[in-house]
């Protein structure tokens, strides 16, 4: 069925991963990758004739919708901000999405999401997504979206390349709840598969890191002290930059783990010099947003020179 | 039978490749109340085992192959690719000097090994990271054991390492520990079936609360064990 992709689909195939074989069948409800299924969203930012940074690129399909980019950031009113938003409602069974992100020489920008991603429940397939993102010299982008919400039976797998210039930075979060805590009876870690790979490399292809990891709560293990113990939500957050900064940030952020608030918080560098990584584990989404959100302040404060000022009051 | 006395030499725990000086981050767990007993101890050894097993396992596997396909740059891209899979500073030491000590080993070994000989050079010229499970794929195969004893060494080494660590750091008895060694021991066989068929696009890992342990380890004063 896949040959009924668009002839302008970037193709998304995720069929040849071990961990997604029970996932192959064709959806009930539109076929994979079918109009609506089969979003794409390219990004480019740039600074114009006046050293302004800007989004010069804007090339999306339906279901992802960027608008414009807006310049609402009151510690950083020169930054182009985006928020990504999908018109389809959550992710289905048989989607495929692709989002490229490129921040050209110089340039800054930062992206978000409307929302919480959902990931709908699936029964024969799954929904899959890749993301590419450059960074050029001297570049630097916040890529900060909202969490992303798993249901039961959910099966979801992206993978994630950035190719990054020595001198270019990012900070990149990721935040996976259980599932649906409150639904219900509750809907905790009721979803088959989340499959997560992040690479990174230079843009003469060297290789700098490579994480992937796989929760497949019905095999049972999540609850282990060292994986998930008592706690439900997770946070990622990949952090692109040269190491005089890296230090920077290393050096201001606390590592803790208190069980009595439910809230932990670790910080590594990656391999190569390549930057940080930052995990929170917690029991609420908003104490581990708030987390992340102060982290990546301390990514900006390094790089440049500034705060990101506090959250909108409605997010 | 001499592969068989192979085998048990290079699983003994006085093996001097250094083990008894990391823990894995249970130092840290032990003194922040989250591995407290026998029961949060097997958890957090389980954990461990699984982090190892899909992604330092399958690279022992690789570099078993490689070494036996004679293919010297596929054991070289084993040890390039787990290391960029080592998202810490203390579990990229630990692979790297109990990978360099095991090279020492096997030179003395296997004099006059070929094989053994660039691969120390090549760890010494920076040209490798000379990792742990690398070089335990290499001599392995060396002497003749099968992928399937490489793998349960393996895994035995990783559980056996913090189950000893543990001992020096957790309220568990020897009685304990041996307990939970031999219930891990049997749960070997079927990690090693999902391992097998792994490449380095497959491996993975995902232990969070492990991960800050590592991190509160690097940031914090305790140092009984290098990790």
């Amino acid at each position: 069925m896949s040959e009924r992709y668009y002839s302008d689909s970037p193709k998304v195939d995720f069929d040849s991963a071990p961990e997604m074989a029970p996932y192959l069948a064709q959806p009930d409800a539109m076929y994979i990758g079918c109009p609506g299924k089969h979003g794409y969203l390219n990004l480019g930012f740039e600074l114009d004739a006046d050293g302004k940074s800007v989004m010069r690129e804007l090339n999306r399909r339906a279901p992802l919708i960027v608008q414009q980019e807006l310049y609402f950031d009151e510690s950083m009113p020169e930054m182009p901000c985006v928020y990504i938003l999908s018109s389809g409602g959550p992710n289905v069974d048989g989607d495929r999405y692709v989002q490229n992100f490129t921040v050209h020489k110089d340039a800054f920008a930062h992206i978000s999401t409307g929302a919480a991603t959902k990931l709908a429940e699936m029964k024969r397939n799954y929904s899959g997504m890749t993301q590419k993102i450059v960074l050029e010299e001297g570049a630097y982008l916040e890529y900060l979206p909202e969490p992303v919400i798993p249901c039961r039976h959910t099966r979801f797998i992206c993978d994630t390349e950035i190719t990054v210039h020595p001198t270019a930075s990012m900070v990149y979060s990721e935040v996976y709840m259980g599932g649906r805590k409150y639904y219900r009876d509750g809907e905790l870690f009721e979803f088959d598969i989340l499959s997560v790979t992040t690479r990174g490399q230079r843009p003469d292809g060297r290789q700098l890191f490579r994480e992937k990891f796989i929760i497949d709560p019905q095999r049972g293990g999540l609850r282990l002290t060292g994986v998930m113990d008592c706690f439900d939500i997770f946070a990622n957050v990949v952090v692109v930059t040269p190491p005089d900064k890296a230090a920077e940030i290393y050096a201001a952020v606390e590592p803790f783990i208190d069980r009595d608030k439910g809230l932990a918080a670790g910080i590594t560098h990656l391999p190569n010099e390549a930057g940080l990584l930052y995990k929170v584990l917690g029991k609420e989404t908003g104490p581990v947003k708030a987390l992340v959100r102060e982290f990546a302040s301390k990514v900006r404060q390094a790089v440049k020179g500034r705060p990101i000022p506090p959250e909108f009051p409605w997010r | 039978m001499d592969t068989i006395m192979h085998l048990l030499q290079f699983t003994d725990s006085t093996f001097p490749v250094g083990t008894f000086s990391f823990s894995n981050g249970l130092e840290t767990a032990a003194y922040e109340g989250v591995v407290r007993d026998a029961r949060t101890l097997e958890e957090y050894t389980r954990a461990v085992a699984l982090q190892a097993a899909f992604s330092d396992g399958v690279a022992a596997l690789l570099s078993h192959r490689a070494t036996l396909a004679d293919d010297y740059d596929a054991i070289v891209r084993a040890d390039r690719q787990i290391m960029l899979f080592k998202m810490n500073d203390e579990a990229r030491m630990m692979l790297q000097r109990m990978g360099k000590k095991l090279a020492e080993l096997a030179a003395r070994l296997f004099p006059g090994n070929g094989l053994i000989g660039r691969w120390l050079s090549d760890i010494e010229s920076g040209e490798t990271p000379g990792s742990y499970p690398v070089a335990q794929g290499i001599v392995f195969a060396l002497a003749g054991l099968d992928e399937e004893q490489l793998y349960a060494s393996h895994q035995y080494g990783v559980v056996n390492m913090v189950l000893s660590a543990a001992l020096r750091c957790v309220r568990v008895s020897h009685y304990d520990t041996q307990e939970s060694l031999f219930r891990l021991s049997a749960e070997v066989p079927a990690l090693y079936e999902r391992a097998r068929s792994m490449t380095f696009e497959d491996m993975n890992s995902f232990v969070p609360e492990m991960d800050i342990m590592a991190s509160l380890h690097e940031k914090g004063n305790m140092r009984m064990f290098m990790n």
